[in-house]
């Protein structure tokens, strides 16, 4: 197990390189100047232009490129142009929030995601299999800025259960506060993965329903609770458990849009703030590490994958 | 030549008669105001967008400000002595000014902000034509210049990139980096970048008593609430639904269709803020086409303001001039026949004159500021009905500013909204022309300005203006659109707001 961790932890290198690079040059490649947004637009070209100096901007791409690396490979992230602190710091000092609303958002997504898919594939074809399904279709189809401002304007604006903005943390207001400033945007952002959720398990679900093992569950007297939560539905997993990884990016990413609706102060405004800003550093150090994030998350996919499925083996 | 800058009577018993009643104002209490803009510095010499002044213009203050009517105004001078032929400015500081720290204010530190200004700001060429400072004594500042400027004042009232007062201690500080220690009525309690910002009432704060009220950003400041949380909030619709849920009690920067949603609720009070920016074209005489003076009239002859006006869907009023009705150089006679042209035929003709051969004609705009993509795009099709043949460019907000600014980027007609210079008058005016190098024909202008500048009556400098304006239209190197609003809005549980360029947050109070 320990070797085959390893094994993928040493994938994860060429990937996260291949990834950096190409942050890097996209980045690069936005149109605007840096130097630009730091001066102001009424500052003098020369102005302009010391800055750039300062920042070393004024460098050949592949130099910058190299310069970073090099930094990189000692830990240091670099230094946000506008926030004037590290990367590191700006994004400890917001990760909370995102991964408050991304573990929220999971812990909604989960147990509706994949009780609708069960539900879906045990009624088949009936009215109940239709209705979660266009349920589902909704859910992945909605664009989720639209869903907030709506859910805004409903349970914020009109019934006043929910502030329409904003994030108090758990140290400072406690349980109650701290959930009511999530409960909408992780609803909001996990209607996607719901919906996404629900047809992986629905599709899983049917795939075991018609397996020969369930039919004999079935001739022996099995009941159907037994039959489908233990004998069917474990054998599922595997699917679901890698659209669950799947799922967790996808909380990371659409916190970027949520974030921006609901004004949280997390990563995914940071990145949205340094890319408007041509925040290099910033941007790349962020997106670095949710690229990192991301190998973490696939990582912790397959071991869950040995745990599930003891036929599973690596290394 | 001696004149005096000093409180006007008229104005302080105007102000006076226009200021809330004295009886329903009460200390106390907190508010939340939704903005749209992040804030990066709070440096006052080097911050130009209205995000980062509108908080700075409580923590600082300067020698001259402006005051309601956007004039020059003493703020901590309590006196402007001027001499020497405009050559020679005295500032007597008011008495017992102290800083947020708690050291006394002095001419000393007054030398140093100067000093520190000419090194760091942005806008460090307002203090290229000094030739000197004296300080006689620490109340006493003295300004001495290369030549004639009788609108020297009037230059350092300017709220951006304002030439606020700090410390000594920060006068080798680099720019950014100034430390928020002000003499304003607010300080700066806590501050975490990109999310909130909360000022608290300076209880020390030493109000000029000479003033019966607050007039603009100078007069007698009272801050009442004792604190204020300046949330950023960037989504538009954010930022409604706080007022409108409460969570916030003054917003900035609404979207029009904010106005139609929020106007029949009667706990909510929408301002149209005018004057507040105005939509403008600005063609560039040194890249293709329009290098020639008939390219850019038929440009202008193309215009439709109405046309653009509704496409945008802004609050704007119709207005010919480069500056505000208001302003004592407003006149709209000079600039009416430049205006709102929509006479196709006439831009034909003098294309068609000009030896037009279907060049391209690039119109620059962006994305950040709907109002400036709309009207662009409403212009493009403008011009095609004329004969011209464009194309729209959308470039970021920062690249277009700087084209306009240094006349790169290949653009022939860019959008963009001027919001300090007509707000200020012509000598503000002055550094945004002047700083363009690519404008040609520039002889007539430069001549007008010296004499604007030279001039100590105003009768004259109202006619180097006049001059200077009709330049700058006929030439079609500006073609006006319209005035545009800010839309704000606050609760009504708050009181003394003000429609103001800036939101202040002293005179308001909570009940």
């Amino acid at each position: 197990m320990f070797r085959g961790i390893m094994m993928r932890l040493s994938q994860a290198v060429p990937v996260l390189l291949i990834f950096s690079v190409m942050v890097f040059m996209l980045m690069h490649l936005l149109p605007g100047d840096p130097a630009l947004a730091i001066a102001g637009p009424d500052a003098s070209p020369e102005a302009v232009q010391k800055i750039r100096e300062q920042l070393g901007l004024d460098r050949p791409l592949i130099v910058q490129l190299l310069e970073w690396f090099s930094h990189l490979a000692v830990g240091n992230f670099g230094e946000s142009l506008t926030l004037k602190q590290s990367v590191i710091s700006a994004v400890g000092e917001r990760l909370p929030v995102t991964l408050s609303l991304s573990f929220v958002s999971l812990v909604v997504t989960l147990p509706i995601g994949i009780g609708l898919g069960v539900v879906a594939a045990y009624w088949r074809n009936s009215w109940i299999d239709a209705w979660v399904m266009v349920l589902a279709l909704l859910g992945v189809s909605l664009p989720g800025f639209w869903v907030g401002i709506l859910s805004v304007l409903y349970f914020s604006v009109q019934l006043g259960w929910f502030p329409p903005s904003g994030y108090v943390p758990l140290t400072e207001g406690g349980v109650g506060p701290w959930l009511a400033s999530l409960i909408q945007p992780a609803v909001v952002l996990a209607l996607f993965q719901i919906g996404f959720l629900a047809r992986i398990t629905r599709s899983a679900m049917l795939d075991v329903l018609d397996q020969d093992f369930i039919r004999t569950a079935r001739a022996k007297g099995v009941d159907e609770w037994t039959t489908i939560s233990k004998h069917a539905f474990r054998n599922t997993l595997i699917p679901v458990v890698t659209v669950l990884g799947i799922t967790l990016s996808l909380l990371v990413g659409g916190s970027v849009v949520i974030e921006q609706v609901f004004a949280l102060p997390g990563i995914g405004r940071l990145i949205v703030q340094g890319i408007l800003n041509r925040d290099y550093p910033l941007v790349q150090g962020t997106m670095l590490l949710f690229g990192f994030a991301f190998v973490v998350i696939n990582i912790l996919v397959d071991i869950i994958y040995t745990i599930v499925d003891p036929r599973v083996r690596y290394g | 030549m001696v004149r005096w800058l000093g409180r006007a009577g008229l104005a302080c018993a105007l102000v006076a008669a226009l200021a809330p009643p004295v009886a329903a104002q009460t200390k106390g209490g907190a508010i939340t105001y939704a903005a749209a803009g992040g804030i990066g510095s709070l440096d006052p010499h080097v911050s130009g967008s209205i995000a980062e002044l509108e908080v700075i213009h409580h923590i600082f203050e300067p020698l001259v400000t402006i005051d309601e009517s956007y004039n020059a105004r003493p703020m901590l001078a309590a006196s402007i002595q001027v001499g020497d032929e405009a050559r020679r400015f005295r500032f007597t500081l008011r008495r017992n000014l102290r800083f947020h720290n708690g050291d006394r204010l002095t001419s000393a530190d007054v030398l140093a902000s100067f000093q520190r200004y000419a090194r760091v700001s942005t806008n460090a060429a307002l203090l290229e034509d000094v030739a000197g400072y004296d300080v006689p004594d620490a109340d006493t500042f003295v300004v001495r210049l290369k030549t004639s400027n009788a609108v020297f004042p009037e230059m350092l009232k300017s709220p951006t990139y304002p030439l606020a007062i700090l410390p000594a201690s920060q006068k080798d500080v680099a720019g950014t980096e100034a430390e928020p220690i002000g003499t304003g009525p607010f300080t700066l309690e806590s501050w975490e970048k990109d999310n909130h910002l909360v000022l608290r009432r300076n209880e020390a704060y030493a109000a000029d008593r000479s003033a019966a009220g607050p007039d603009g950003l100078a007069g007698r400041k009272t801050a009442y609430l004792d604190a204020v949380r300046y949330n950023f909030v960037a989504e538009p619709m954010a930022r409604v639904t706080a007022l409108q849920s409460g969570e916030a009690d003054a917003v900035s920067n609404l979207p029009p269709d904010a106005i139609r949603r929020l106007g029949d609720r009667p706990d909510i009070t929408v301002m149209r803020v005018f004057p507040f920016c105005q939509l403008m074209f600005a063609t560039h005489p040194g890249n293709g086409a329009t290098a020639k003076k008939l390219v850019r009239q038929a440009i202008r002859a193309a215009v439709s303001v109405d046309d653009i006006i509704a496409a945008t869907g802004q609050p704007m009023r119709r207005n010919p001039s480069l500056t505000y009705p208001g302003s004592p150089y407003h006149t709209e006679e000079a600039a009416a026949p430049f205006y709102d042209r929509r006479n196709l035929a006439e831009a034909r003709a003098l294309l068609a004159e000009s030896g037009y051969k279907g060049e391209k004609i690039v119109l620059q705009t962006n994305a950040s500021f709907s109002y400036m993509r709309d009207a662009i795009l409403v212009l493009a099709g403008q011009l095609s009905e004329a004969g011209f043949n464009t194309e729209v460019q959308m470039i970021d907000w920062l690249s277009q500013s700087a084209n306009l600014r240094r006349g790169t980027g290949h653009w022939n007609i860019t959008a963009t909204g001027f919001c300090s210079q007509p707000l200020l008058g012509p000598q503000q005016w002055r550094t945004q022309i002047q700083a363009t190098p690519y404008l040609r024909d520039r002889t007539g202008l430069d001549e007008a300005w010296r004499q604007f500048s030279a001039s100590p009556g105003f009768a004259q400098r109202q006619s180097a203006w006049r001059q200077i304006e009709t330049q700058l239209l006929d030439q079609a190197y500006l073609i006006k659109v319209a005035d545009l609003a800010a839309v704000r809005a606050h609760t009504t549980r708050l009181h003394g707001m003000a429609p103001y360029f800036y939101q202040r947050f002293w005179n308001t109070w909570v009940q």
